[in-house]
């Protein structure tokens, strides 16, 4: 059906993120104390719906979607689904969903804005398959990010009932906060890796388009910036110790201000908008 | 034939008088046969716990007959000369079956919902079944209390939760390391609730218990109880490096660990989560401690208070429970209506067949 393009299976898939997003609320009210199968299956059907709009998207330009901030975000957002449904399978850190809807539905809302997707033009940013794995890779990085701090949050969360005694954390299905803290920095170091593979192409990308192996680019700088901050929160953890709730909030932290600047970073970068 | 109970329990008289009418084990499969051979009962089965004693019981007598055999059985077995009146309970059907099943499902127990009880059931069940002292209808009811049992453990929260301090310590420690496997804990003072607290914590997988106790002998008793090791009471503080729990319960008149003392350990163990129990009353821990970053700690009245949270929530799951077996016991008393219907249209056929025997 002509009618129903990849942006409509993406506005299905934000719906269901939503729906999501209240039952979360709704077990967050309850202490955590059900089963969080509905919230799998909520966030599995919005997974299958929003892997449909990205395919749709990318048979229908030949490339991997990554091309405007629509398609940034849509692919970020996919990553930290796609990794949670993969993560929740073990039953305790299904849980991850109740905090990670809320954030799926926010960039879902974000990406829908009709201003972040204008229509490809015949030069497309990234026109090959080497820049294509290069966006892929650092969007993945940054929704191993995005999953970190949604564990961070968890952990947050569960760590404030124990330490006010507060019988919700005792009461409720959550996994141990050891687990969480592992969990949070798992994922932080698949981010980094990942990030820096995404990053190891840019060189290379900017010789064959600008004839040098380094520009000044916002872009560039502010993903530097970020490989580094995150770099120090991983050796800051392995050689002193850092833990706990300090280290939760960095991820947090860290996460929401790739969040709030990144697109910004990208819209200001000329070297990614020619 | 009819389901009957008769029995005594924490409920209805004082443990003086409920050793006084326990079987011992060995002693239950004569009992049995002697009392079937009596003519009261055409199948058996006797519970005996430290909370009960019970005489299950399938029999074609009048109940008010059957029970008043069943009473006297228990005194004379017992060797039992006073009257026994408000001791005792006894129930027909469906009362009976419906007993039967709160007491599988832990409802009548001095600890509501714990689940040992069923398993003192299935004993009590093996063992009479082994003698063949059960036949279809206890066999029946006694695997139907047994689902109902299972049933509401898992669809109510009647047994959810710790009840005991020593249980809640385990779920808190549950809470915070992802495994209790490779946990060293330490022991500050071997007093008999920090000896349950490290006997459990010990019995879900903690590595290594190590004790500091002023009597030294009494630390090396319990440490050789543990398997672990114990220290000088003054030395306790050196080990916070590689523990991760500390049970904590001296007789200090003052606080034992404050702030200052901790923060030194905390940083030597590189900031690692650290559970604090302390049950001491005065406590030996400042509540201060509780403000350091991955330190955890719970005094006895918060361990008390989640223990009777639990209970509470125990407790509003009977009514719902009550309604699953009210539920079950209807079932299982219109299948047996309708099998006693259908067997007494049977009748007729089987007495024309054996006629027919006959005059073959």
């Amino acid at each position: 059906v002509n009618w129903f393009t990849d942006r409509h299976f993406f506005l299905l898939a934000v719906i269901f993120y939503g729906l999501s997003s209240a039952y979360s609320v709704f077990l967050w009210r309850k202490g955590f104390r059900k089963d969080d199968r509905v919230n799998y299956l909520l966030l599995l059907a919005a997974a299958v719906l929003h892997t449909a709009a990205m395919f749709l998207r990318g048979f229908n330009f030949n490339q991997c979607p990554v091309n405007n901030l629509y398609e940034a975000t849509v692919f970020i957002a996919w990553t930290i689904v796609a990794a949670y449904l993969v993560i929740g399978m073990a039953h305790q850190l299904r849980f991850l969903g109740a905090f990670a809807s809320h954030i799926l539905f926010f960039m879902g809302v974000f990406a829908l804005m009709p201003a972040l997707d204008p229509p490809h033009t015949s030069q497309p940013d990234f026109s090959n398959g080497l820049t294509s794995l290069h966006a892929a890779l650092i969007f993945l990085a940054i929704g191993a990010f995005g999953l970190s701090a949604v564990a961070a949050l968890m952990f947050l969360s569960e760590e404030h009932d124990l330490k006010f005694h507060k019988l919700r954390a005792i009461f409720s299905l959550l996994p141990p906060i050891q687990r969480l803290e592992r969990v949070m920095n798992g994922l932080l170091l698949c981010g980094i890796i990942l990030l820096t593979a995404g990053l190891a192409f840019s060189p290379l990308l900017l010789k064959q388009k600008y004839g040098v192996y380094f520009k000044n680019d916002p872009l560039l700088d502010y993903s530097i910036f970020i490989w580094l901050f995150y770099l120090a929160l991983l050796v800051s953890r392995w050689k002193f110790g850092q833990s706990g709730r300090r280290f939760a909030w960095s991820a947090v932290g860290s996460f929401a201000f790739i969040l709030l600047t990144f697109w910004g970073f990208l819209l200001l970068s000329p070297v990614h908008h020619p | 034939m009819n389901v009957i109970v008769i029995g005594l329990s924490h409920h209805t008289s004082p443990v003086e008088l409920r050793e006084r009418f326990a079987f011992a084990d060995a002693k239950i499969p004569d009992a049995l046969k002697s009392l079937r051979d009596s003519g009261i009962a055409g199948e058996a089965v006797i519970l005996s716990t430290c909370n009960r004693v019970e005489i299950y019981a399938a029999t074609s007598l009048e109940p008010a007959k059957a029970f008043a055999g069943l009473k006297q059985f228990l005194k004379t077995t017992h060797a039992f000369d006073a009257p026994l009146n408000e001791e005792t309970y006894t129930f027909a059907e469906p009362q009976s079956l419906q007993h039967l099943f709160k007491v599988a499902g832990g409802l009548d127990s001095m600890v509501l919902g714990e689940t040992e009880i069923l398993g003192q059931l299935k004993d009590a069940y093996a063992l009479a079944h082994r003698h063949k002292h059960t036949g279809a209808r206890l066999n029946k009811i006694f695997q139907r209390a047994f689902n109902v049992a299972k049933y509401i453990r898992t669809h109510t929260n009647i047994q959810r939760g710790s009840v005991s301090v020593a249980s809640v310590a385990v779920e808190l420690a549950e809470k915070i390391f992802s495994s209790l496997d490779e946990r060293e804990v330490l022991v500050i003072g071997a007093g008999e609730m920090s000896e349950k607290t490290a006997r459990a914590l010990l019995s879900r997988g903690a590595r290594s218990i190590i004790v500091a106790n002023r009597s030294r002998e009494r630390a090396q008793v319990l440490a050789q109880e543990f398997g672990g090791r114990a220290v000088q009471f003054d030395d306790w503080a050196a080990e916070f490096e590689k523990i991760d729990i500390a049970i904590s319960s001296t007789s200090a008149p003052h606080y034992i660990l404050d702030r200052a003392k901790l923060e030194p350990l905390m940083r030597a163990r590189r900031h690692r989560p650290l559970l604090l129990i302390d049950i001491a009353v005065p406590r030996d821990i400042d509540p201060a401690v509780n403000f350091l970053e991955n330190v955890y700690l719970y005094n006895i009245d918060d361990l008390q208070s989640i223990a009777d949270d639990y209970l509470k929530q125990r407790s509003e799951e009977i009514v719902r429970c009550e309604q699953i077996i009210h539920e079950r016991v209807n079932l299982l008393l219109e299948t047996k209506s309708s099998v006693d219907f259908a067997d007494q249209r049977k009748m007729p056929f089987s007495h024309l067949r054996k006629s027919a025997q006959s005059a073959d």
